[in-house]
């Protein structure tokens, strides 16, 4: 049996850890990438500029920067406006940026953005003569963004969004740098103090291949629900 | 008798694309039980036209009429718009239109094509869509297609589902964007004979087509389009077997 050193229990509350941040992230990274692809894709120039500042922003800075950028900038700014507000109207409080917020709010910007082009190209994707139909017979903009739009969009986007997934999963490490104790930052303790980096970053990487794994079992799922009605002749033929 | 609307008025629509006129001021009146074919050579506008009757292209002038309900408009700064969407989501609903591509939802199998508007625009309860559908398509010959997805289906199979996606929503006017003109030679025939009993049962039709055997046999008013104008109309005997311009006349000689 392998001899974890005790810290079997730490890695395991890391690597939940890890996955939270990782799923919350999503939550926001689809969100945000939603909103920015109807952004670039409307009419409305100032939301189309806005939006392209945003994913410029994002896909110029590297993630690590942008991670203490907001952890320890954001630390300094919300200071700032507390002396202000102390010095002013004699407002005593402390705000603390916790680790965690942080953590994902930092990943679910930067992948609102990559996930923003993935879900501009695939509602470009979608045949306008679908929508059209749907205009053609009554239906309100959001009836056919729900009922046709959408669901069509969803089976261009899916293979991006499994590929946004997997590198978001991975960007979850960089958390480590600003003191948030997901299961690379155990790790990384728990070699320092046994000298042993293969007992732990082995595991470590086992557990991101296992999440790896039932990802892509879960979005396989899914785009074989959204492909409903678009298979190749060969298949309806058995 | 006097005072039931006519299902559809267009009066003096016209059309541009940039500085381009496509429409020059054209009207016309569908009365219950019509079938008007508009036809003219490509770029003539007669796919505008009928798109500008429900709404899929804005006039930039012009009335619309349907039911007696008159499309109120505003002036943006892009140009004009319907002033209320809502209404003209209602209109659509009365007016159906079947495309030249089909325009089935790739997503739906055909029971579902038929029964969406009816369920979700008309707030039809599920039981009585599906019951009506299945009528529907037994009418066009697709009963046994009901849960195939349109992909899986030949053009004309797909035509004849989309008429009764059509017919499925009780249109008070049938619109045809030359429902003919992507199929191939042997499968028009299927989509044809369905118009024309829709045309013997006294549905008020209003259809852009090349179909010139149709035109004649089955329609009550043939207009001829020309660069936007109405070069000529009138029933099919006198418009199509009498043409009094050149460039009808040039246009009903058979090629080469």
């Amino acid at each position: 049996m392998i001899d974890l050193q005790g810290y079997g229990p730490r890695l395991l509350e890391g690597a939940l850890v890890t996955v939270e941040v990782a799923v919350l992230s999503l939550l926001l990274a689809l969100i945000l990438g939603l909103l920015t692809a109807s952004a670039k894709l409307s009419r409305n120039v100032l939301l189309h500029r806005l939006a392209t500042l945003y994913t410029t922003l994002i896909r110029g800075v590297p993630d690590l920067v942008l991670m203490l950028l907001l952890f320890f900038g954001g630390q300094i700014g919300v200071n700032m406006i507390t002396d202000w507000l102390y010095y002013q109207f004699g407002v005593d409080i402390f705000i603390s940026i916790n680790e965690f917020v942080a953590g994902v709010v930092t990943i679910g910007f930067i992948f609102g953005a990559y996930m923003g082009e993935t879900f501009r190209g695939a509602f470009m994707a979608v045949d306008s003569g679908q929508l059209e139909a749907g205009r053609a017979y009554g239906m309100s903009n959001r009836l056919i963004f729900r009922r046709i739009q959408f669901p069509q969009m969803m089976r261009h986007a899916l293979p991006g969004l499994g590929n946004n997934w997997m590198v978001l999963l991975k960007t979850t490490a960089l958390v480590s740098v600003i003191g948030l104790s997901d299961m690379v930052r155990i790790a990384a303790e728990a070699t320092k103090a046994t000298h042993e980096p293969f007992l732990f970053m082995i595991p470590v990487a086992l557990i991101y291949l296992l999440i790896a794994s039932v990802s892509e079992w879960g979005v396989a799922r899914l785009q074989k629900r959204y492909n409903v009605g678009f298979g190749e002749a060969d298949e309806w033929n058995n | 008798m006097a005072d039931t609307p006519i299902p559809l008025e267009v009066r003096d629509i016209t059309k541009r694309f940039g500085d381009t006129e496509v429409l020059k001021g054209l009207s016309l009146k569908a009365h219950k039980g019509d079938v008007i074919t508009l036809i003219g050579a490509s770029g003539s506008g007669k796919s505008t036209f009928l798109r500008c009757m429900n709404l899929l292209e804005q006039p930039n002038e012009g009335e619309l009429i349907v039911h007696g309900e008159n499309i109120t408009f505003k002036t943006t700064r892009r140009g004009r718009e319907p002033a209320d969407w809502k209404q003209v989501e209602r209109i659509r609903a009365r007016l159906s239109m079947v495309f030249q591509n089909f325009n089935l939802w790739a997503h739906m199998t055909l029971l579902e094509n038929v029964t969406e508007a009816p369920i979700h625009v008309l707030g039809k309860p599920k039981r009585e869509a599906v019951a009506h559908a299945r009528d529907l398509l037994e009418r066009v010959g697709l009963l046994d297609h009901a849960d195939y997805y349109p992909a899986q289906m030949s053009g004309g199979q797909q035509q004849r589902g989309a008429i009764a996606r059509a017919l499925a929503m009780d249109p008070e006017v049938m619109l045809f964007d030359e429902p003919t003109s992507a199929l191939d030679p042997e499968l028009v025939g299927d989509v044809l004979k369905v118009m024309r009993d829709l045309a013997e049962e006294g549905r008020t039709m209003i259809v852009v087509t090349h179909e010139m055997s149709f035109a004649r046999d089955v329609s009550s008013q043939v207009i001829y389009l020309h660069q936007g104008m109405v070069e000529e109309v009138g029933p099919p005997k006198e418009v199509l077997d009498n043409p009094q311009s050149d460039r009808l006349k040039q246009f009903l000689a058979p090629k080469h």
